[in-house]
């Protein structure tokens, strides 16, 4: 600690005496809510919040360092939170220098390597996820050549994991072609990680390796990433079973065809148990902390209250829950489409018509499973117990002026059972209508409905939302969900109403509602939150 | 975990010593649909306007603010104004980007930021955010979009050229 405050007093002097422009900046984010009434009853009457503020100061143009303070104050955390996030304590602090094509980088470490599949470490406050790694980096840097090597400790609230991670990710642009925009990169990664205060009877060290080739050009482009993960004890039950050592494998392919109005992406993926913490035991968490890699769903991102119920959760896990229900990871298929309907077409109009199409299929590898033994073997392209699957199509037009619509279909597929380890399949379909309405120069209206048909599960929902915007700086609104079909409640509700204020990078906001319980997903991760009813308010501002 | 008294006490110090506003584009690397690393600094020229759009392939109101943009966008061209549209999409998302910036016939520049590197850089905590630039200068920040707020945007850049050229 001290050390910390010597650094800090030298920095002090250092950038008093600087001749160099020195800049401070920042910005505060605030989160709150008062639980008025919550599943989880230790938070029933509690007033808790969630307080970032994050520091960066610039000395020249080669040094700058950041600084996060975080305070769960009142009565703490709010509810889908860590219970390591307590009282006020700095979270993030790095230092770093710039010369040339080289950085130098101490302190907690935000990185990605290919796709993130061996390797992310990424902030999302809506999530509480902060996996920093607090160690060094070095970067080198060109515009056809990066490379990156760090080590360190990986970050889990107020205390860094026991595991110890380093690695390095080089990328190379081999060539590059401005006329036909052609070019053609590789890249390599490597990251290792070991826990050296534990003995396990298998190699400690777990190493992942990513190999990647990325060919773009005018109208077409494809990538391709393999990555290996070597021999590794599975967690079950929150501890690791030494006698059930597997490796772990990804294959992921991409490509699309664009031109002007038009757009056509296909994604592709295979993982088998690829997830990848820093301490073992995290497996299976709540709060997702020490994760090393990203695994998200992909799936399409859904906006609208009703489409956000059943979505899917990306199955990268070993799980031998029952004879009946063992899992080794995830194979299938997205694709997107767009297409802009011209002006003056038939199905243009006078301002034209925008459609977008989605679909995406996942299953459980297919391959032998033995429970008694706890053990399987898949093949590569076999397919098991489908997790999920989604056809989407959405169509935006502009009527004139002063209105235009929205027009969402979506139909579902969600295996319950195999997906949250739960009983139920549920197929569903929903249909939203979003209206936007000018009213005047600054006033605007937005309305939608939603309808979720479901003949399994919870049965059928009706929802809608209104926001009117008073002008550019303040809106209101309200939104309501009601579960009709419900056979077991007399028809629960949920429902928010609030107001919000911008202005220029200052937004805040209050809502007083009742929340559903479920997941909360954001960036195809998901956390599962109590259901809860009570005000809720935010502040964001950058300094 | 740390002394919160005494780091609190240096900071603010050290806001007394300051000017405490971030007044420029901070110099980062961001990617091209190439893979191509590409330095901020290098992508805002000296003296001329551009509005940094931060949004991302499942933010309705981004593609709202950016649809609405698009269909005037030979307005804002001709008044010395180029848009950026910086995805924050991470790799879940980031292979829509292309495809449906193609399929919405955008003619901005499109840049990714998939780590949010940028986004971090300039103390982004919600998209869309909205930032006018002259060269690497700050010129004024906006969070959230409005239907029609394009039209105040543009007016309000028109009038910074004019009171200031």
């Amino acid at each position: 600690m001290n050390r910390l405050i010597l650094f800090f007093l030298i920095l002090y002097c250092w950038s008093s005496t600087s001749q160099q422009k020195n800049n401070l900046y920042g910005s505060f984010f605030s989160n709150g809510v008062y639980y008025g009434e919550s599943e989880d009853k230790d938070f029933n009457e509690d007033l808790r919040t969630n307080n970032y503020l994050k520091l960066d100061y610039l000395i020249g143009e080669k040094w700058n360092f950041d600084l996060q303070i975080e305070s769960y104050a009142i009565d703490g955390r709010l509810q889908n939170f860590s219970e390591n996030l307590n009282g006020t304590f700095i979270s993030t602090f790095s230092a770093n220098y710039k010369i040339n094509n080289l950085k130098f980088s101490v302190g907690s470490i935000y990185d990605q390597f290919g796709s993130g599949l061996i390797f992310r470490t990424w902030e999302d406050r809506q999530l509480g996820i902060n996996n920093s790694i607090w160690g060094i980096r070095t970067t080198y840097s060109t515009e056809k050549f990066n490379f990156t090597g760090l080590a360190g400790k990986q970050k889990k609230g107020k205390i860094n994991s026991d595991g110890a991670v380093y690695g390095f990710d080089a990328e190379l642009m081999l060539f590059e072609n401005l006329d036909n925009y052609k070019s053609l990169n590789l890249g390599l990664s490597y990251v290792g990680r070991s826990e050296p205060e534990i003995e396990y009877s298998f190699n400690n060290l777990t190493s992942a390796i990513s190999a990647r080739v990325d060919y773009n050009s005018e109208s077409f482009y494809i990538n391709y990433e393999h990555v290996s993960k070597s021999k590794d004890g599975i967690v079950q039950v929150g501890s690791v079973n030494e006698n059930f050592i597997k490796n772990g494998k990804a294959d992921l392919v991409n490509f699309g065809l664009f031109k002007s109005g038009f757009g056509l992406d296909i994604n592709l993926r295979r993982m088998e148990n690829m997830s990848f913490f820093s301490d073992r035991n995290e497996f299976g968490g709540d709060y997702l902390e020490a994760t090393l890699n990203y695994l998200p769903a992909l799936t399409k991102q859904h906006d609208y209250l009703l489409t956000n119920i059943n979505v899917y959760v990306a199955q990268p896990n070993v799980s031998f829950q029952d004879p009946e229900l063992m899992k080794s990871g995830e194979i299938g298929y997205q694709v997107d489409l767009y297409y802009n309907f011209k002006k003056g077409s038939p199905l243009g109009g006078k301002y034209g018509t925008k459609l977008s199409f989605n679909s995406a299929l996942w299953y459980n590898l297919g391959g032998n499973y033995d429970y008694n033994n706890q053990n399987y073997n898949t093949s590569f392209l076999d397919f098991d117990e489908k997790y999920f699957s989604e056809q989407s199509i959405e169509l935006s037009k502009k009527f004139n002026n002063k209105y235009n619509a929205t027009l969402l279909y979506v139909n579902r597929y969600y295996n319950k059972r195999f997906v949250e380890e739960k009983s139920g399949e549920v197929n569903s379909q929903i249909i939203v209508l979003d209206n936007t309405l000018k009213l005047g120069k600054k006033k605007s209206l937005k309305f939608d409905i939603q309808h979720l048909s479901n003949d399994d599960d919870q049965k059928n929902w009706f929802g809608y939302g209104i926001e009117y915007n008073l002008n550019y700086n303040i809106s209101v609104y309200h939104s309501n969900i009601i579960n009709y079909g419900n056979v077991n409640e007399d028809k629960p509700s949920y429902y928010s109403t609030g107001i919000s204020y911008s202005k220029n990078s200052t937004r805040l906001s209050t809502s007083f509602g009742k929340e559903r319980g479920g997941y909360n997903c954001y960036g195809g991760i998901c956390k599962y939150i109590p259901e809860f009813k009570g005000i809720s308010f935010s502040i964001s501002t950058t300094f | 975990m740390f002394n919160t008294k005494a780091v609190f006490s240096f900071l603010f110090l050290l806001v007394l010593n300051f000017n405490l506003s971030q007044d420029s584009v901070p110099n980062t690397t961001i990617e091209d649909f190439n893979k191509k690393s590409i330095s901020t600094d290098l992508v805002l020229e000296d003296g001329k306007y551009y509005v940094l759009s931060f949004w991302a392939t499942w933010c309705i109101p981004c593609i709202n603010e950016l649809d609405a943009i698009a269909d005037v966008y030979k307005e804002w061209t001709d008044n010395g104004i180029e848009v950026i549209a910086i995805s924050t999409d991470d790799s879940r998302t980031k292979k829509r980007v292309r495809p449906m910036v193609n399929g919405k016939n955008w003619n901005f520049k499109i840049l990714l930021d998939e780590n949010h590197d940028f986004k971090r850089a300039l103390n982004i905590d919600g998209i869309p955010h909205t930032i006018v630039t002259k060269g690497k200068q700050i010129i004024s920040r906006r969070v959230g979009y409005s239907p029609g707020e394009e039209v105040d945007l543009l007016d309000s850049i028109i009038e910074y050229q004019s009171n200031n050229e």
